[in-house]
């Protein structure tokens, strides 16, 4: 039985389609072999890993509903970008920050949006853009403060 | 399309992503 987030149609479409779901269990009295490889100390942990099993996301603790399906869109776009595949990278992050313009992961996505177009293109604007949006919109997030050299960057 | 279908083996979860190009999402939850 799914609960929790894991209890919404659209979580459950999403997470069917896009990922292979597996769950861990963890125990108080000894830490579990998955738990050392991964480096887990807490639950619940949630990983977006590749098929090596190199990570690409990681959220720490209980992650409300309305962000919880940002959260798995987040980990699919940044598997693609370390990837290097950035055409479809930024595809993701555009729907993300559409979709869920005030998740608490919106900052993060529009920052890495930049960066995506930035590599997709070699035009310094994106990353412009993304200061420019993330100071918009999220003015306190560190994000935005993460992006303040990008002021340098003329439009 | 309905519930979610976990797996629970790791390494079997990754061994499906190498081919089927998909991520794996990985829950670690508190058992007891």
């Amino acid at each position: 039985m799914n609960t929790g987030p894991y209890s919404e149609k659209k979580v459950q479409d999403y997470l069917q389609e896009e990922f292979i779901p597996v769950k861990s269990e963890c125990f108080w009295d000894k830490r579990s072999e998955a738990m050392k490889q991964f480096g887990v100390s807490w639950t619940p942990t949630l990983l977006v890993l590749d098929a090596t099993g190199r990570e690409h996301h990681r959220v720490v603790g209980f992650v409300p509903s309305d962000d919880f399906l940002a959260h798995l869109k987040l980990g699919k776009a940044k598997v693609l970008f370390d990837r290097f595949r950035f055409a479809e990278a930024i595809k993701e992050f555009t729907a993300l920050i559409e979709e869920h313009p005030t998740a608490g992961v919106a900052p993060e996505a529009i920052f890495f949006l930049g960066v995506a177009e930035y590599w997709n293109s070699h035009d310094p604007k994106g990353l412009r853009r993304a200061l420019d949006t993330l100071v918009a919109r999220f003015p306190q997030s560190e994000w935005t403060r993460r992006a303040a050299p990008y002021g340098q960057i003329p439009l | 399309m309905s519930e979610i279908v976990w797996g629970k083996e790791v390494q079997e979860a990754l061994a499906r992503a190498a081919t089927g190009h998909k991520p794996v999402f990985l829950d670690f939850w508190f058992a007891g």
